[in-house]
C-alpha cells in the first residue's frame, strides 16, 4: 500500500508537471516592418545670372535660355518624385548703398540640362511643383531684367537668388 | 491500488480542461509600413492607423488570459546592410478584444502584457512605431521582422 501511494504521488507529480508544461506553451507570429528612404535632395548653384556691363538709363535683359549668362540650379533627388520649389529673389542688386533694380523674372524647369522639353516658369516666392526626372535630376534656368537708373553710380552690383526644393 | 487509481483520476482532472479548447494562435495580418521617408525626418506610424499600423490576430480559449511579448527590431535593414533606426514608445502597442482598431487598450510593446481573449476566443494586437532616418540615410528599401509571442496565462 505504501509503495502504491508513492507511485500514485509520483504519477500525480508527473501529471502536474505535464499540465504545467502544456499551460506554458507559447506560439508566435511575425510581420514585417518596411520603409523606403528617398534620396536626399541636393541643390547646387551651377551658373550665376550675369548681366555684364549695363549703362545708366538702359534696361538689360538676360533670357533664361541664354546658355552663357542665365542663372542655373542643378537639383538631384529621388527619381521620378514630385518636389515643391520656391525662390527667394532680390528686388535690387546692390553695391554700397546703391541699388540696381532687378525684376521681370523668367525661368524654365526641366529634368534635363536643356531649355527645351521642359516648362516655362515664373520664379517667385510662391511654392510650385515639379517632378524629378527618371534619373533623379531637375534643372532650373533663371533670367531677369535690370533697370539701371540714369543716375546710377558706376560699380559692381550683386544680389543673391536662392532656390529652395523639398519633397 | 486505490491510491494509484486516485492518482490517475487527478491526472485526468488536471489535463482535461485544456482538451477541446481553442488552441493558442498568432497570425501576422498586416505589416508595419512607414512608406516613403525623407532623410533626417522622423516618421511615426500610429497604432490606430488602419492602413499602416502592424496587426496580429490572436486566438485562444475564450474568456481566458494570455500574455503577449514582442520581439522588436531596433533597426530596419536596407541596401548594402545600411540600417534605419526604429523606436517604439510606451503606448505604441494596443490590444482589442473586439478586433476593432478603434477600441484598443494601449500598452508598452517593450513589456509583457496580459490580454483576455473574447468570448469567441479572439483578439487583435496593433503596433505603431517611429522610423528615424539619419540626414545621410542611404536611399532604398528597408525591412525588419517583428514577432509577437503569445503564452497562455494560468
Amino acid at each position: 500500500m505504501y509503495t502504491a501511494s508513492k507511485a500514485a504521488l509520483a504519477t500525480l507529480v508527473l501529471a502536474l508537471v505535464a499540465g504545467t508544461t502544456v499551460r506554458a506553451q507559447g506560439v508566435n507570429g511575425s510581420i514585417t516592418a518596411t520603409a523606403s528612404v528617398q534620396s536626399p535632395i541636393t541643390v547646387a548653384g551651377a551658373q550665376n545670372l550675369a548681366f555684364g556691363n549695363v549703362f545708366p538709363g538702359v534696361a538689360k535683359t538676360v533670357a533664361y535660355s541664354d546658355a552663357t549668362n542665365a542663372g542655373r540650379f542643378d537639383v538631384t533627388g529621388q527619381a521620378s518624385t514630385p518636389v515643391t520649389y520656391s525662390f527667394t529673389l532680390p528686388a535690387n542688386l546692390t553695391t554700397g548703398g546703391n541699388n540696381l533694380p532687378i525684376g521681370s523674372w523668367t525661368g524654365y524647369v526641366n529634368g534635363a540640362n536643356s531649355t527645351s522639353g521642359g516648362a516655362a516658369i515664373t520664379p517667385s516666392s510662391t511654392p510650385a511643383g515639379a517632378s524629378l526626372s527618371a534619373g533623379g535630376t531637375l534643372y532650373f534656368f533663371v533670367g531677369a531684367t535690370v533697370t539701371p537708373p540714369v543716375n546710377l553710380p558706376a560699380g559692381s552690383y550683386t544680389g543673391t537668388v536662392t532656390l529652395t526644393v523639398s519633397y | 491500488m486505490r491510491g494509484l487509481r486516485y492518482a490517475f483520476l487527478l491526472t485526468a482532472t488536471a489535463v482535461l480542461p485544456l482538451a477541446g479548447q481553442r488552441p493558442l494562435t498568432v497570425t501576422g495580418i498586416q505589416s508595419l509600413t512607414f512608406g516613403a521617408l525623407i532623410p533626417g525626418i522622423p516618421t511615426a506610424v500610429s497604432r490606430t492607423d488602419a492602413a499602416r499600423s502592424g496587426r496580429f490576430d490572436v486566438g485562444g480559449p475564450h474568456d481566458t488570459q494570455g500574455q503577449v511579448t514582442f520581439t522588436l527590431p531596433s533597426v530596419l535593414t536596407g541596401p548594402a546592410g545600411a540600417t534605419l533606426p526604429l523606436t517604439f514608445s510606451g503606448s505604441d502597442a494596443g490590444y482589442s478584444q473586439s478586433q476593432n482598431i478603434g477600441s484598443q487598450i494601449g500598452f508598452d510593446p517593450k513589456q509583457p502584457f496580459l490580454i483576455t481573449f473574447s468570448g469567441q476566443g479572439r483578439g487583435s494586437v496593433f503596433l505603431g512605431g517611429t522610423a528615424q532616418p539619419a540626414p545621410t540615410q542611404r536611399a532604398g528599401s528597408y525591412t525588419g521582422t517583428i514577432t509577437l509571442n503569445l503564452t497562455a496565462f494560468p
